[in-house]
């Protein structure tokens, strides 16, 4: 399958939609504090308008109510200011509503002439002068008009909300200049303005969820198809020709549909000619051995008749008999072997399991091969567990791979002794064939098993071998699921080992015998 | 003097086998067709069938279906084919035996037709009893009861190889090398299949066999009277 990526990098759609999220995050961020900030100027600029307003008429009311009382007494005049102060504020309401300011102006001499004027000095709900920014008082000290300014306004009791003076210069009569403020507490218009923002974020997630889904929705309709795509392909790779991508629009995707099925029917056209071709190359192989079977019955029959009465003839003709004989011989071998090669291609070869005692098998293996057992002129050597190997295997074949690994190490040998040994795990059988012939370069391994192919082509074949042994052999191991290796070394012989699951079919999981046998002291071989 | 019936298509190899068997002291039927072995079969009943499975007119395993259904003679199987299915296909429709083309030597042949005509049990006299069947060897009959079960030659052979000796297991290899005379041969497909049509004629129900038992990874062995 795939290497194991970051979920990011495997998603074109999760790639999709998040890059467009991001993207419209930006946008939908500038475009809502863009609104916000003219959404809040125009209010604040609307509330400006409207305290301004609203100051101009009580100042403009608050003059002409100290002009009323001009010459007045003092009582008459404080009742005047209080009555002033009412109708200007909401005085003892909630905070949060305008609140009034009046202090005196102290001229030069003030203290020393007038110091007998009464001071009606003001401030509701408890606010302290310090409260009003310096920068207003020095404005309206110097300047008769109305003046304003955004700062903090504190109460006693700590607490602090945004608000905005607007100062003027009163005169009450007999007591000089006054300084006068409203102070409008901007609660109402921060409360507007909190609405307005979180409006707007909450629209901007919204905006931004739908964009998700929409993005979702589109690419989904791109990527499926590709997704589809994908796994038809790795069905047409797993071996399923038949499968193709359904076309149902004429877009691009449509394009990429109907080249790929073109792709995919042209490949399954030359897959189906090639399987005919060797279908029709094995069936031929196969029959051309079938048909050869009975002539070289005939054949065989015959040489037989003729051989057996070799001894009557003139000793070239009986000589030629022998020889008829033994190519007769070797002709069916290669008959009976070529068949079977030709099984194996067509992937018609069965295996059949049954219980079998390994040992037994090897050991008459050996002795059927000619060679006294153990016998002190032996050529093989044979070593084995004392308690019975049973194992489940096809005979025939593993009869056969034995054969093969014998005769093979006797017509290599050059004389020298044979070992064969064979060992047991819980989950496998090994045994391994070494001989101490001529061996092999180690470039030679590779092409072992090739069929028709030896070691060296101008070495007299002294037995015969038809050259398709081995590699029969391996295809016989490799049907149970097991593997023969090679070994071998310029004139230190070679070495066979099969290794073959206990149960045909199960998996080998290693080498109970390594092939090099040089190798055999490091390794720990279990035995039960 | 034996008869041996060769049927085989190719006209050199019927003549070859004719020679051979000739020489080896037997008569000889050649037939080439596979339609026409019964006809002859008939006017001039051999002692044995030497039988080719591809056959014009006629395919060797249906002829082998047509002589089983008249006669117990052994039937041999020639084949050139030497995948399973062919010779099991031949072996269920009857056969006694088969060899694959090309055979070793003649005298494998000879020796086959050989066991084959021969009593093989020569040495056993009287009766036997296996299970519940009463088996009279020199009569050549097997009863249940007072019911005669009719058996091909090598089907009794291999019954009374079971019955002589009550107590033995009997591998596969020991029963091929005593019913059927091989030495060294491990085709058991050949033991299977005819202890399977054996079964099929003497057992009351042959998926539970109370007559040749199974013994697991083994063989084979006799059932016992009363043990069902």
């Amino acid at each position: 399958m795939w290497p194991q990526r970051s979920p990011l990098a495997q998603s074109l759609a999760t790639k999709v939609i998040l890059s467009t999220v991001l993207l419209s995050l930006g946008v939908v961020w500038l475009t809502g504090s863009a609104l916000y900030s003219q959404l809040s100027d125009g209010i604040k600029a609307v509330n400006l308008e409207s305290s301004l307003a609203d100051a101009r008429s009580v100042f403009y009311n608050a003059r002409y109510q100290f002009l009323l009382v001009e010459g007045a007494s003092p009582p008459q005049i404080q009742v005047q200011v209080t009555d002033v102060i009412t109708s200007s504020t909401s005085l003892g309401t909630t905070e949060g509503a305008r609140e009034i300011i009046l202090l005196k102006i102290f001229t030069k001499g003030d203290t020393a002439s007038n110091g007998q004027q009464p001071n009606y000095s003001f401030a509701s709900n408890g606010l302290l002068a310090t409260a009003i920014p310096e920068n207003l008082r020095s404005k309206i000290s110097k300047d008769f008009d109305l003046s304003h300014q955004y700062a903090p306004l504190t109460y006693r009791t700590g607490k602090t909300i945004d608000a905005l003076y607007v100062g003027q210069r009163v005169s009450i009569p007999g007591s000089g200049r006054y300084e006068m403020y409203l102070v409008f507490t901007l609660a109402n218009q921060g409360a507007t303005l909190d609405l307005v923002q979180n409006s707007l974020l909450l629209t901007g997630i919204v905006l931004l969820l739908l964009i998700a889904l929409i993005t979702w929705l589109v690419v989904r309709q791109v990527v499926k198809p590709v997704r589809d795509a994908a796994r038809v392909a790795s069905l047409f790779t797993q071996g399923d020709f038949t499968q193709r991508l359904r076309v149902e629009s004429n877009d691009e995707i449509a394009t990429l549909g109907n080249a790929f099925n073109e792709m995919a029917t042209s490949i399954q056209a030359q897959i189906s000619r090639l399987e005919n071709l060797s279908q029709v190359q094995q069936r031929f192989v196969s029959d051309v051995s079938h048909e050869l079977r009975t002539p070289l019955t005939t054949l065989r029959i015959a040489s037989d008749v003729i051989y057996g009465q070799r001894e009557s003839f003139d000793p070239v003709i009986a000589r030629s008999a022998e020889l008829l004989l033994a190519q007769i011989d070797r002709f069916e071998k290669l008959l009976q072997e070529l068949l079977e090669v030709s099984r194996f291609d067509a992937e018609v070869a069965v295996l059949e399991p049954t219980d079998f005692e390994f040992v037994a098998l090897v050991r008459r293996c050996v002795a059927d091969l000619g060679v006294v057992l153990d016998s002190p002129e032996s050529q093989i050597a044979v070593v084995a567990p004392k308690t019975p190997v049973h194992i489940r295997a096809d005979f025939r074949r593993v009869e056969r791979i034995m054969r093969n690994l014998i005769s093979n190490a006797l017509d290599h040998s050059d004389g020298k002794p044979i070992e064969i040994e064979c060992v047991e795990t819980r989950t496998e059988v090994a045994v391994s064939v070494r001989d101490h012939g001529e061996g092999m370069e180690e470039s030679s391994l590779t092409r072992v098993f090739d069929r028709f192919w030896r070691a060296d082509p101008s070495r007299a074949r002294t037995r015969g071998g038809t050259g398709l042994g081995l590699s029969i052999a391996l295809e016989d191991a490799r049907l149970h699921n097991g593997e023969l290796d090679a070994w071998g070394a310029p004139s230190e012989g070679a070495n066979f080992v099969l290794t073959l699951p206990r149960i045909a079919g199960n998996d080998i999981s290693g080498r109970p015998l390594p092939v090099n046998p040089h190798k055999r002291s490091e390794v720990q071989v279990e035995t039960i | 003097m034996t008869l041996v019936m060769v049927v085989d298509d190719d006209q050199d190899l019927a003549e070859m086998l004719g020679i051979v068997l000739t020489g080896a002291g037997i008569d000889v039927d050649l037939v080439s067709r596979g339609d026409e072995v019964m006809e002859v079969f008939r006017s001039n009943p051999p002692d044995l069938v030497l039988l080719d499975v591809m056959l014009p007119g006629l395919d060797g395993v249906e002829v082998c279906k047509l002589i089983r259904a008249e006669s117990m003679v052994p039937i041999v199987m020639l084949s050139a084919k030497g995948d399973t299915q062919d010779i099991v296909a031949g072996l269920e429709a009857g056969a006694d035996d088969y060899m694959v083309k090309p055979f070793k030597h003649p005298s494998e042949l000879i020796a086959r037709i050989r066991t084959r005509l021969r009593r093989t049990n020569a040495d056993v006299k009287g009766s036997l009893t296996i299970g519940d069947l009463a088996i009279d060897v020199s009569a050549h009959e097997v009863r249940r009861g007072a019911k005669l079960i009719a058996l091909t030659r090598l089907e009794f052979d291999l019954l009374v190889a079971l019955a002589k000796e009550p107590g033995r297991v009997f591998t596969r290899d020991s029963l091929l090398s005593e019913v059927w005379g091989y030495r060294h041969s491990t085709d058991t497909r050949l033991v299977n299949v005819h202890v399977q049509r054996l079964r099929s004629k003497v057992e009351h129900d042959p998926e539970n066999p109370t007559i040749v038992i199974t013994v697991r990874g083994v063989g084979y062995k006799a059932g016992v009277v009363g043990a069902s």
